[in-house]
């Protein structure tokens, strides 16, 4: 009988032994494949909370002092004058995700009453006008001072669309789709109170309502009309052009770039600031990873503690398979003395002892596997679904925050998968091994003798 | 004809016992024989050395005139004798055919029903099988294997004294019919009555005591 059907034979008739290695190498096997699989998830998540923190950089305009004739220190800011070229060589550095130009108007309209202000009258009743590219990468958005109510963000691709504060909104019986058209405005002090410095109107722009946004803050300050809060239009950058307060392709009022990695924060910035297009005596940089930098420390924990709990389990898991086929192999050791009395050779013993463990071992990871996607279903489910960030791409930037979809995170790679299982049965393999040149050392006298 | 032979061979346990001192006794086919001695004399150390199982302090035991450790135990073993052990030493996930196919390529079920098994007990799991039917298997399989040489530890030792006189019987017959040589270790006298050839081993030196 040759040790191919003693193995089998062994297996079809030892069924309690049979399915308690079956069970331990299904449980060792599930164990530590959902192990790696949540440590690679947390991997993941921990990247994608990062990204979804993000981190940016604003081109800003510096301010120059002066000293005037009466011995006054002037304070005057510049304007900053970024190019769409000097954007696109910014963006070509790589690793920025998105770039949000932003120009700052006045705009009247004929069509809105805005919301009065200190010293409100007909000819300070404007609002102020940010024309920018993503209206959800403005600040006030970002950080959820404000959100939108109704309606969809501004984007790049738009044109003649504005965002309008419901209290504005309410106050002119405005809605999303209606129409009303914005005139030039300039906002000066005069006379101890506000004045429009444009009073012949030139340029007209036709807008339509985008969106309508809420302010979750109160504003206190004493202001102007064209100052309040409520009165912000947030307008798509053709908007400005239109009323000639900003010429196409050119950014008078800030620039902010985007990137997905805060880790790269600091090799982009100081790569822009080799650029010699950008007057940097009249233009700084300001970083901002504020929001990385509060938890960095605790995402690098949390990926220490995840890689020392998955080696915690691969050892004890490891440990576990051996003691228990080391149990195995030496409780056979009477069977191994009369294998041997019997004449059958060590190789051939050794060969049905491991034919044995690989082919339970076998039918316990296939169904580990089936099991594994079960088990990691529940925790994507349970655990993944409630921690996952919210990604800042192009979806969610044009409010559908529907189609960003659910990332279960629990996808370990093939090979990642096959060098698990490939580790398991060499666990396996070794210690059968091991424990069988312990057992086969033994000279089958003192097996026997010790039977009887 | 002689077939296993001891030549002054030497066993110590520990280099400071001695059980065996320079033993030398010849074997021929045909013959059954037994060795009587008190407990821990050294009988089945003795059998351990003519099997291959252990390896002498000194001496040499000759199969057909080859010293065994030269042609390698585990060949001695494979192809020259077979044990029958006190507690059967039969494996217990195969039928009492499967344990006789372990060993012989002749089909198992004639030499099992020649010993008084029938075809639904040599189909059975051995450990539903009484301690006389096991011992039964453990003999079919000793001669169902090429083996011309049958070692036996205390064959009767756990057997009611009816059972062990069949079992003394079997033994007997493959030794005369067969031309098997079988050699058995004991210190039962009733056991020791059946043999051709009586041996006491004694401080060490084995004695004849009895020629038939």
């Amino acid at each position: 009988m040759n040790f191919g059907k003693r193995a089998i034979l062994y297996i079809s008739r030892k069924r309690e032994k049979t399915a308690g290695l079956f069970l331990l190498v299904l449980v060792v096997s599930i164990f530590l494949i959902s192990g790696f699989e949540v440590m690679e998830a947390a991997g993941h998540l921990s990247g994608d909370i990062r990204t979804s923190l993000g981190a940016a950089f604003y081109i800003r305009a510096s301010v120059s002092v002066s000293t005037a004739g009466n011995g006054e220190m002037q304070v005057q800011s510049n304007d900053t004058y970024i190019t769409q070229a000097v954007i696109d060589r910014i963006m070509g550095l790589g690793g920025i995700e998105f770039c949000n130009p932003i120009n700052y108007g006045f705009a009247k309209s004929e069509d809105i009453q805005f919301i009065p202000g200190d010293k409100h009258n007909a000819d300070n009743n404007m609002g102020r006008v940010t024309a920018l590219g993503y209206s959800a990468l403005a600040p006030a958005f970002s950080d959820e001072t404000v959100t939108l109510l109704k309606g969809d963000p501004i984007t790049p691709s738009d044109s003649g669309k504005i965002l309008i504060s419901d209290q504005l909104a309410e106050a002119n019986h405005l809605s999303v789709g209606d129409t009303v058209t914005l005139t030039h405005a300039k906002l000066v002090e005069r006379d101890g109170g506000y004045a429009d410095e444009i009073p012949v109107k030139t340029a007209f722009a036709e807008v339509a309502v985008s969106g309508i946004y809420r302010i979750h803050t109160e504003d206190t300050a004493v202001s102007p009309t064209a100052g309040q809060a409520c009165n912000e239009i947030y307008a798509s950058l053709d908007v400005l052009e239109t009323l000639k307060e900003s010429e196409a392709g050119v950014y008078t009022g800030e620039v902010d770039f985007y990137i997905t990695d805060p880790a790269d924060l600091e090799p982009i910035t100081r790569n822009v600031q080799l650029i010699s297009d950008i007057d940097w005596t009249t233009h700084f940089i300001r970083t901002n990873d504020f929001r990385f930098s509060k938890i960095e420390e605790q995402l690098s924990s949390l990926a220490d503690l995840m890689k020392i709990l998955l080696v915690c389990v691969s050892v004890v898991s490891a440990v576990i398979l051996t003691l228990i086929l080391s149990m195995r192999m030496h409780g056979r050791v009477p069977e191994v003395g009369m294998l041997l009395s019997a004449g059958i050779s060590k190789g051939q013993v050794l060969g049905q002892f491991l034919l044995e463990v690989l082919l339970v071992a076998a039918a316990a990871l296939l169904l580990s596997h089936i099991a594994v996607s079960g088990v990691t279903r529940v925790i994507a489910e349970n655990v993944f679904r409630e921690m996952q960030p919210h990604l800042l791409n192009e979806q969610v930037l044009s409010g559908d925050t529907d189609g960003a979809g659910f990332v279960s995170y629990l996808h370990l790679g093939a090979a990642l998968t096959a060098a698990l299982y490939a580790a398991q049965i060499l666990v396996i393999v070794l210690t059968i091994l091991a424990s069988s040149v312990t057992v086969m050392r033994i000279k089958p006298k003192e097996i026997l003798s010790k039977m009887s | 004809m002689s077939i296993l032979e001891m030549k002054g061979v030497s066993y110590t346990y520990d280099h400071k016992r001695n059980v065996l001192k320079n033993v030398s006794i010849t074997f021929e086919t045909g013959k059954m024989y037994t060795i009587l001695g008190p407990s821990g004399c050294g009988k089945t150390t003795l059998l351990s050395l003519l099997g291959g199982l252990d390896s002498p302090a000194s001496g040499q035991i000759l199969y057909q005139g080859e010293d065994i450790a030269k042609t390698g135990l585990a060949q001695h073993r494979r192809g020259h004798v077979a044990f029958v052990f006190q507690n059967y030493n039969l494996i217990d996930y195969l039928t009492p055919m499967e344990n006789v196919a372990l060993t012989s390529k002749l089909p198992p079920l004639p030499i099992l029903e020649q010993l008084g098994l029938t075809p639904e007990e040599a189909r059975r799991n051995v450990l539903k099988l009484s301690g006389g039917q096991q011992q039964r298997v453990a003999i079919a399989r000793a001669l169902a294997s090429d083996a011309r040489v049958v070692l036996a530890d205390e064959p009767t030792g756990n057997l009611d004294e009816d059972t062990a006189a069949e079992i003394a019987a079997i033994l007997k017959e493959s030794a005369h019919k067969s031309g098997k040589c079988v050699i058995i270790v004991t210190h039962s006298n009733e056991l020791a009555k059946e043999a051709d050839i009586v041996f006491q081993l004694k401080k060490g030196e084995l004695q004849m005591i009895s020629l038939r």
